[in-house]
């Protein structure tokens, strides 16, 4: 009795588990799927669930058109430069509060956590205005300036909590020692918390590469590749926009498994993002 | 005197924040007071009043723009946490292909939020692949419109954002699963007590931080949803983020965006203090 | 070391030089990709070759356009030439004074150009923009459906009624495609309803605008579900899926439904009459010259040439685009030439949206009363009152400040 009743237990569990699992898989197969898919497949009332009528088109439309280019360059420009600009920020930042008495440490740390969750339908406009001022539209360094904003709090907390794991005996050793507090931080945090850093910088990598709300804001006549896929779907091309949304899937999905042993909850409490 | 002394011991961590605080002040500070400054400010005259804020919510849609907001927000809530848990608990325990498991519920944590914007309009569709799936199993008869407003649209917007987010919370249930000793467990098998037992008595009182944080975190994160419910429903259940849209980019009208968008503002900060109160109550914020 | 090189490289990379020489005229237009290819393989070229100079052209959406512009002015570095624009979205632009009075060249739009067309860069008594591409809505349908249930496309409004229910009672679902995502493009296609019914649609209350929405109301159990989230993009996808038998929508969708998505059971045809009058909203783009453009000499030259009978007949041939002269003519291909016959037919009926400042706001107030007498189901006559007034107040406003 007690086994049947386990054994009901544990189907329930995998009829769960197996809904979970296909709710994930199942988007992300259908962007595959329609991207390499003849349109008179897919533009029905009964769209066929295995891909029956294969069809490079779309890829190679994609791939062998200069469409693309543009939007690929600029989008591993400026992730390229918002990661280095948020390293530069952060570092240093990070380094400083961690330093700092427990109490303004917090306080400042929350201060940073706060300024990611402004609406940023809100931030964009005046953000857009300033930059025109200031002869930043369009470029790269200007739209990674404004994509720091959404990365910079993310790093920031990843990067304070490598740095309370160093421990601070070390530090303090080196400077009965004799080191100032700068060689200190060249000479022994730094190296000891690569690692960290790291995952900071291809986190801020990823969240410049996705970004979507600043970019429709501030980019007039090379799109990220974000922009290119909504200039699809704003044109009812459901297979360039599937085949867009695959290309930019893949280096994402590769850097999030190669990274995934870093996921650990006090990184990813900061990353938390909508 | 005590006060100043220790700034001066702390010049140099000070120093490195610095370029820190001077860019969060430009760059995010700056904008968001000129925003609110805005939403005070008459259109053609530039004089103070409230009439953008008296003007959005006479509107109906602002309306349902509020009440869409926070239904979206508590039903995805809901659905991320409990399935959340339920996998983080899973994934606690040790069989084959957990590994696997695990890595397939991070697929979407990497995926950018504007291709998940784009799958969910395939799945959602009226003629899209979940119509298309449920009618092959026979349970509907005619395409149901997923997306066309009401009460459905806000669960297919939970759905599709859960999609997204679930792993996330997953983690860190799973972060704070693991700092539960196990040696609780096993006294607690060795008492006789079954695996809900166990679960309501000791799991769920342990992991309470561990919600909280998420539930909060996420619900300001929900509260600003915008480019799902902007491509997937559009103005038929209009939420606060694309309410503020459509006032700027349909009717080009910045000042009543701005009132919206300071709603929502007020929203995001109320929920904040209590995330603060929660959180200051335990001792340390870094390592949740 | 390594990494500094590596760093100083992207640098680089990224800064990229930019190279300057030449005579530089940027231009703004919101393309199809395909009409990019056309712009910048057989248009450009010849531009920059007569008059020695390089074209930059950029992709900006007609709806993010006013925005970007207002920054570009209010910062004082306008960095675009010449740019064409949706001609239902040139009243902020005239409003928010982010273009120049071209009134001084009226003189040189060429005599061949439709007389009409040039109205639609006048506001009052000045001249913003020049006409170049003229454009109106076809109706598309879904052949083999309409001769599975022994229909013919739909010539007044009763027998679009008529189709409608005949969907329905066939297949559960309404089938019919309207655009009610809201914005322009729902406004675009109740006003010409309204237009058809006799009414004035600035008016809202009076016997045309009610027809209109007593008749919107009848038709609105037939409609697809679909419609409320179909604007001009999405009805070519619910057409090509069969969610919409009929839908009225831009002549662009024929490239996507019919070239890219292969569906060439879908045809298209001019559309039906109203109550009182057959009439199809002229829409299309116009060119105009941002406030303080640097190049201006070069981009009024540009406009020129865009109106020239070589540009027109290069654009009739290769996009089948309809002609804003009556001079020029082209051979278009053979599959696409239903579709602008269907367009030319359309034009005969075509009426023109005057160019009011409160556009923006009646634009605003049709949306609502649309959303609330066909989804909120609500009465028709105490909002469409409503919105009269409301409509009024806004109207004397602007007089009143002009």
């Amino acid at each position: 009795m007690k086994r049947h009743k386990e054994k009901i237990k544990r189907i329930v569990l995998a009829l769960a588990l197996v809904l979970v699992i296909s709710w994930v898989i199942f988007p992300l197969y259908i962007m595959v799927k329609i991207s390499v898919s003849s349109p008179q497949e897919v533009m029905t009332q009964h769209p066929s669930f295995l891909i029956k009528d294969f069809t490079p088109d779309h890829w190679q439309k994609v791939l062998s058109g200069q469409a693309i280019r543009g939007p690929l360059t600029k989008s591993l420009a400026v992730a390229t430069i918002s990661m280095i600009i948020t390293l530069g920020i952060g570092i240093p930042a990070a380094y400083g509060i961690s330093h700092l008495p427990k109490r303004w440490g917090y306080l400042a740390l929350i201060a940073i956590f706060f300024t990611r969750m402004f609406p940023e339908v809100g931030i964009a406009l005046p953000i857009a205005i300033k930059f025109l001022e200031w002869n930043l539209l369009d470029t790269n360094i200007g739209l990674a300036l404004a994509h720091v904003i959404r990365v910079l709090p993310i790093a920031c907390w990843i990067l304070v909590g490598t740095f309370q794991t160093i421990p601070r005996e070390l530090e303090e050793q080196a400077q009965i020692d004799g080191a100032t507090k700068k060689v200190v931080l060249q000479r022994i945090v730094l190296p000891l918390s690569m690692g960290g850093i790291s995952v900071a910088a291809i986190f801020s990598w990823l969240f410049s590469w996705d970004e979507f709300t600043y970019a429709l804001y501030l980019c007039l006549a090379q799109p990220t590749l974000p922009l290119k896929i909504y200039y699809y779907i704003t044109r009812g091309s459901w297979f360039l926009t599937a085949t867009y949304a695959t290309i930019i899937t893949i280096p994402v999905v590769i850097i999030t498994y190669s990274l995934q042993r870093f996921l650990k909850a006090g990184y990813t409490a900061g990353a938390l993002k909508g | 005197m005590r006060r100043a002394a220790n700034f001066k011991d702390y010049r140099f961590e000070l120093l490195l924040i610095l370029p820190l605080a001077l860019y969060v002040i430009g760059f995010t500070l700056g904008p968001i007071i000129y925003a609110i400054l805005l939403s005070f400010q008459e259109q053609f005259t530039n004089n103070f009043s409230l009439k953008n804020y008296y003007q959005i919510f006479s509107h109906f849609q602002f309306k349902n723009a509020l009440i869409n907001t926070f239904a979206i927000t508590i039903l995805s809530l809901i659905l991320e946490l409990c399935v959340g848990l339920f996998l983080a608990v899973l994934l606690t325990r040790r069989f084959i292909g957990k590994g696997l498991l695990r890595a397939l519920m991070l697929l979407p944590l990497g995926v950018p939020t504007i291709v998940s914007a784009a799958n969910m309009r395939y799945i959602f569709d009226s003629q899209g692949y979940l119509n298309e799936f449920l009618s092959r199993l026979h349970l509907i008869n005619l395409p149901i419109d997923w997306t066309g407003g009401g009460g459905l649209s806000i669960f297919t917007l939970a759905l599709a954002d859960a999609w997204k987010v679930t792993p996330l919370v997953m983690l860190i249930l799973i972060a704070g699963l693991e700092t539960i000793p196990l040696d609780l467990f096993e006294a607690a098998r060795v008492d006789g007590a079954s695996f809900w037992q166990a679960f309501r008595r000791i799991t769920l009182p342990l992991l309470k931080p561990f919600i909280t944080i998420p539930l909060i975190v996420r619900g300001i994160d929900a509260f600003r949803l915008f480019e799902l419910p902007l491509t997937l429903v559009g103005s038929s259940t209009p939420v606060l983020s694309t309410y503020t849209y459509f006032e700027y980019f349909q009717y080009n009208n910045p000042y009543t965006a701005a009132a919206s968008a300071v709603i929502l503002l007020i929203m995001i900060i109320i929920s904040a203090t209590i995330y603060l109160k929660i959180s200051r109550e335990r001792k340390s914020i870094y390592n949740l | 070391m390594k990494r500094i090189i590596t760093l100083l490289f992207l640098l680089v990379f990224i800064c990229g030089c930019r190279s300057v020489g030449k005579d530089v005229l940027r231009v703004v237009m919101g393309l199809t990709e395909e009409e990019w290819q056309v712009m910048r393989q057989d248009i450009f070229p010849l531009f920059e070759k007569e008059h020695d100079c390089r074209i930059k052209a950029y992709q900006v959406e007609a709806q993010d356009w006013v925005r970007k512009l207002e920054a570009m002015v209010s910062a004082n570095k306008v960095t675009v030439d010449v740019f064409s624009q949706d001609n239902m979205r040139l009243y902020p632009l005239v409003a928010k004074k982010l273009v120049e009075d071209l009134t001084a060249y009226v003189d040189k739009i060429p005599s061949q150009i439709t007389p009409s067309m040039k109205e639609v860069g006048v506001f009052r008594t000045r001249t913003y923009f020049f006409p170049y591409r003229p454009n109106v809505q076809i109706t598309y349908y879904n052949q083999k459906k309409f001769n599975e249930y022994n229909l013919k496309p739909p010539k007044t409004w009763d027998e679009l009624l008529k189709v409608g229910k005949r969907f329905k009672e066939a297949e559960g679902v309404g089938r019919l495609g309207l655009k009610l995502w809201g914005g322009s493009p729902t406004v675009a296609q109740v006003y010409e309803l309204i237009v058809s019914a006799g009414g004035e649609p600035f008016e809202f209350n009076d016997q045309g605008c009610i027809d209109t929405f007593v008749f919107l109301k009848k038709l609105y159990p037939y409609l697809s579900v679909d419609s409320k989230k179909a604007k001009w993009d999405t009805t070519n996808t619910y057409l090509a899926n069969e969610s919409f038998y009929l839908a009225q929508n831009w002549p662009f969708g024929v490239n996507i439904i019919v070239k890219e998505y292969g569906k060439n059971e879908i045809k298209a045809y001019s559309g039906w009459r109203g109550p009182k009058r057959e009439a199809h909203t002229v829409g299309g783009e116009v060119l105009g010259i941002p406030k303080g453009a640097k190049n201006k000499e070069l981009a009024l030259k540009f406009i020129l040439f865009l109106e020239s009978r070589e540009v027109q007949e290069i654009l009739v041939s290769k996009l089948g685009w309809p002609l804003v002269r009556q001079d020029a003519y082209g051979q278009i291909a053979e599959w696409q030439e239903p579709y602008f016959e269907a367009v030319e037919e359309a034009l005969k009926e075509g009426v023109y949206r005057p160019n009011v400042l409160y556009w923006g706001d009646f634009e605003k107030f049709l949306n609502e009363a649309i959303m609330r007498i066909l989804v909120n189901q609500e009465e028709i006559k105490p909002v469409l009152n409503q919105y009269h007034q409301k409509m009024q107040d806004v109207i004397i406003a602007y007089e009143t400040r002009c």
